[in-house]
């Protein structure tokens, strides 16, 4: 009874489950609906995934963290910040010399020890910056609170005490750090660095620059008329004029920076590393200095501020393992913008023409896969291309023409940062290319009939119906053009991009914009700091920084173009029939 | 021959003061190198492409000399030493820098177009080091197994080739692992000289694994325990070690250190060049002669130790000086 109730359940249950398959799962397509859906889970989880790691590292860079004292069992004292941790199996000999309960805890932990990487720093003192340490050799570990942790502009940062503080030639009480007579002082000695700078950069700069001008002159009437001229003479005159002119000026102002020179090397600090020995630094190549086992929240985060404000602003320095990368901020905007100048009207015109006016036949056809198959050619190739045409044919072109004076250095015959743009144009012009058709074609074409039988000229209904609502689409092309250019590192290095270049593409010498100057680039920063550098693990936290950085810019170029696509939708979405 | 040219210049007096020092103690410029004196009237620009290895310290002087100077306009491109002699032949750069000396073929290219040679600057010391990673047991290597295990030629004479670490006499659990190598790309001019100096020209195993940077290889090494490679002594970081390299099998093993290379007692110590198109009959523009004094002076030396390469004795500093026509 019992297994007969059983059993019918059973069929029952049989039959209707039966039912639901066919109904349910091929029917609705179920499993498709979970392969879908779990392919989009997965990708979300792999980006999400990954700039979580990228936001974590970067945003965690520039946190101030304590340093410890080390005291190993053989008496060696290192002092500095735990950069990270590792387990590994000590060989049997290294074994054999521990102590034994050090030995019965690694056997317990099945031969695995733990060890512990610090960056010392000091590389002035030490010749190495970041040292392993094995935790069982560790007899104790410290954070005293008189450590200064030193950013300086040579040599990496440096770990110790305050030794003693000079100011103006004489000893100054105490080596309290924020003391106001020292604060004070070392403001001074900073606006005076600052002033050095100044007149450095700017006013020998063009002193320097007039004569270069005045020499380039000279040769140019040389190579033009020829050494009995008289424009050659003229020229050659006025260059031995503004020579011995310049000679005075230059004087003085080399002069006044040794002046300034001469006062910031009395203003010093003394720093003892933790094994005693000492160091003298000017104050005026302190970049920061902060106690770290010391520091209150508010100060914390005010070191953490300013690290990123320096990184934000500042010019790279050591080799760009340390200080900003403004020069790589403005060199990547600048190569986009003037990208997208070069392809925003190329590639909208090409569109316009295909879908508009060419004859939709084979040849559009060809055309029309040419172009599709060119968003497959890898950048590399775009590179060589770029190298090859703009930067030797046309570029050296351009200064037989024009630079004869400048000649055997070249001047837009090399990589620079406009053929990098264009170059650069080049390799997305497809993308721009094939939105704007599918923008052209999603407009009805009743409209252009209506706009044509009311007596409009083809011209003016592309200009005044078609193009107002293809612009939205139009602008969606221009974006990822913008977000593929942005990032794209590999056909820059041929064209353009350099590891130190702080000389920007805008400068207060005529003509202002120095489009053939090389340039640097996040995309590549990023490379060089972590693949070229001498000490990769110092700048690896570096990377992520500039890959946050990298990341931020193109989100926010590509949130600007959205904005303004999504005002041009708005304006047009009252008008449409 | 670059080898013995270099013994000749270790001063004997230089070495023997180093070598009462210790590895730990840091390295300082030889005092007879004078300071740098900025000139005045120095401007214009400055490009170098070459090589790799010296990439970060053309950076350094860079940074220094634009110090000095700030209207210089310098670039800098390291891609390999191999890049150096067209770009100078070319004229797209002034400064060639390149951890190797230049080929035979590649001074003709040159004195082709120009009818002269190049000139050559001897900027820094360094001891092509080789690494392994950090727990690596290895103690010591003769250059005879470092052919052994990265070249299938072996001309140095090793009998078999090394594939596990246990073939070059490692013992313990990593005698069973085999060896996995990892070198330069071929237009790096320390595979050139690897090459030349380690494997006396005979070829490497097609399994050696090019690496595209010095720091490439190093950061390599530094996450695979069977790892060994060679690069520059300056890229070391702390998770790889240096191995000391006996010049003959059973002989002595000497460390990558400032005292060893000196001495020339390390066997693959090497100098890093500058090449320079400089015409004889013509004294050099005052840029290029302003840089090369501050390479040479104490200032550009520092930048040296602080690239972690060793700096040039001052015999060999004021003779290059010498050289290009400045005191």
């Amino acid at each position: 009874m019992e297994i007969a109730a059983a059993v019918a359940s059973g069929a029952v249950a049989q039959n209707a489950r039966t039912y639901h398959r066919v109904t349910d799962l091929r029917a609705r397509g179920e499993p498709f609906t979970w392969v879908l859906g779990g392919a989009l889970c997965l990708g979300i989880v792999m980006i999400v995934g990954f700039l979580l790691l990228v936001l974590w590292n970067g945003f965690l860079t520039f946190v101030p963290r304590p340093v410890a004292v080390v005291t190993t069992t053989a008496g060696k004292v290192s002092a500095g910040e735990v950069a990270r941790t590792d387990t590994f199996r000590p060989a049997p000999d290294a074994l054999a010399k521990l102590a034994p309960d050090a030995q019965e805890k690694i056997k317990k932990a099945e031969g695995f020890a733990g060890r512990t990487l610090y960056r010392i720093g000091n590389f002035d003192l030490y010749s190495e910056d970041f040292r392993w340490i094995d935790d069982n050799e560790i007899k104790s570990t410290e954070y005293p609170k008189n450590i200064v942790y030193v950013e300086r502009q040579e040599w990496g940062p440096f770990i110790g005490t305050v030794k003693a503080i000079t100011l103006d030639g004489k000893p100054a009480e105490g080596t309290d750090f924020s003391a106001p007579a020292v604060a004070s002082a070392y403001s001074e000695a900073l606006a005076r660095g600052k002033r050095v700078r100044e007149i450095e950069r700017d006013e020998i700069g063009n002193v320097n620059h007039e004569v270069e001008r005045a020499r380039l002159a000279v040769r140019k009437a040389e190579l033009k008329s020829g050494r009995d001229s008289q424009a050659y003479k003229d020229a050659a005159a006025h260059f031995e004029q503004l020579s011995v002119d310049s000679r005075g000026e230059y004087e003085r102002l080399t002069a006044e920076v040794q002046r300034l020179r001469s006062i910031n090397d009395k203003f010093t600090v003394t720093f003892a590393e933790i094994g005693g020995r000492e160091k003298t630094v000017p104050m005026v190549n302190i970049v920061r200095a902060y106690m770290p086992n010391d520091l209150s929240f508010a100060q914390k985060v005010g070191v953490y501020f300013s690290r990123w404000g320096e990184f934000l602003i500042s010019e790279p320095r050591e080799a760009n393992t340390e200080g900003g990368v403004f020069p790589a901020i403005f060199g990547t905007l600048a190569m986009t913008l003037l990208m997208v100048i070069a392809v925003a009207p190329f590639g909208v015109m090409t569109a316009l023409y295909l879908r508009e006016y060419a004859k939709q036949g084979r040849l559009v056809a060809f055309v029309r896969i040419s172009v599709n198959n060119l968003a497959g050619v890898p950048s590399i190739v775009y590179g060589v291309f770029g190298l090859g045409f703009f930067a030797y044919v046309i570029g050296g072109s351009i200064d037989q023409l024009f630079y004869p004076e400048r000649l055997p250095n070249p001047t837009f015959g090399t990589g620079g940062l406009l053929w990098a743009s264009l170059t650069l144009a080049l390799l997305t012009v497809p993308v721009v290319i094939v939105a704007t058709e599918e923008a052209l074609a999603a407009v009805p074409r009743s409209m252009r009939e209506g706009s044509l039988a009311c007596g409009a000229s083809k011209w003016q209904t592309i200009r005044n119906i078609v193009m107002p609502r293809a612009l939205p689409g139009v602008m969606t092309g221009i974006i990822l053009a913008m977000a593929r250019g942005a990032g794209e590192v590999a056909p820059l290095m041929l064209v353009g991009v350099v590891k130190l270049a702080p000389e920007l593409p805008i400068d207060g010498h005529f003509p202002y914009v120095h489009l053939e100057r090389s340039f640097m680039h996040l995309g590549f920063h990023i490379f060089d700091v972590g693949f070229q550098s001498r000490n990769s693990e110092a700048g690896k936290p570096m990377v992520f920084v500039t890959t946050v950085l990298l990341i931020t810019l193109v989100a926010v170029m590509n949130a600007a173009a959205i904005i303004i696509r999504n005002r041009l939708k708005r304006r047009f979405v009252g008008s449409q029939f | 021959m670059h080898r013995s040219t270099f013994l000749k210049f270790a001063g004997a007096a230089l070495a023997t003061t180093l070598f009462a020092s210790t590895a730990a103690v840091a390295i300082d410029v030889d005092a007879a190198i004078p300071s740098y004196q900025k000139a005045s009237g120095v401007s214009g620009s400055i490009k170098s492409i070459g090589s790799d290895t010296l990439n970060n310290l053309m950076t350094l002087w860079a940074e220094g000399f634009s110090k000095e100077y700030p209207n210089v306009n310098i670039e800098i491109e390291g891609k390999g030493s191999g890049t150096a002699p067209p770009a100078l032949i070319a004229g797209t750069s002034q400064f060639g820098p390149m951890s190797r000396p230049m080929k035979a073929g590649e001074m003709d290219d040159f004195e082709r177009k120009y009818g002269y040679k190049p000139t050559p600057m001897r900027t820094a010391v360094d001891a092509l080091a080789v690494f392994v990673h950090k727990d690596s047991p290895v103690k010591c290597l003769s250059l005879a197994q470092l052919d052994a295990i990265f070249s299938k030629t072996r001309k140095r004479g090793a009998k078999a080739d090394a594939k596990t670490w246990g073939d070059v006499g490692v013992t313990g659990e990593m005698a069973a692992m085999p060896i996995s190598m990892y070198g330069r790309n071929s237009a790096s001019g320390t595979y050139g000289y690897f090459k030349e100096v380690a494997m006396e020209d005979g070829d490497y195993k097609d399994s050696v694994k090019e690496q595209p940077g010095s720091s490439a290889v190093v950061q390599s090494i530094a996450s695979d325990k069977g790892a060994i490679g060679y690069s520059g002594v300056g890229y070391k970081t702390a998770d790889v070690k240096t191995v000391p390299i006996s010049a003959k099998e059973g002989g002595t093993c000497y460390d990558a250190t400032s005292d060893n290379a000196y001495a020339g007692n390390y066997p693959i110590t090497r100098f890093l060049y500058v090449y320079l198109n400089k015409n004889p009959k013509q004294a050099l523009d005052p840029v290029r002669a302003e840089f090369i004094k501050f390479v040479l002076s104490k200032q550009g030396q520092q930048g040296v130790i602080k690239d972690g390469f060793f700096p040039v004795p001052a015999k060999v500093a004021l003779d290059d000086r010498k050289a290009f026509g400045l005191n």
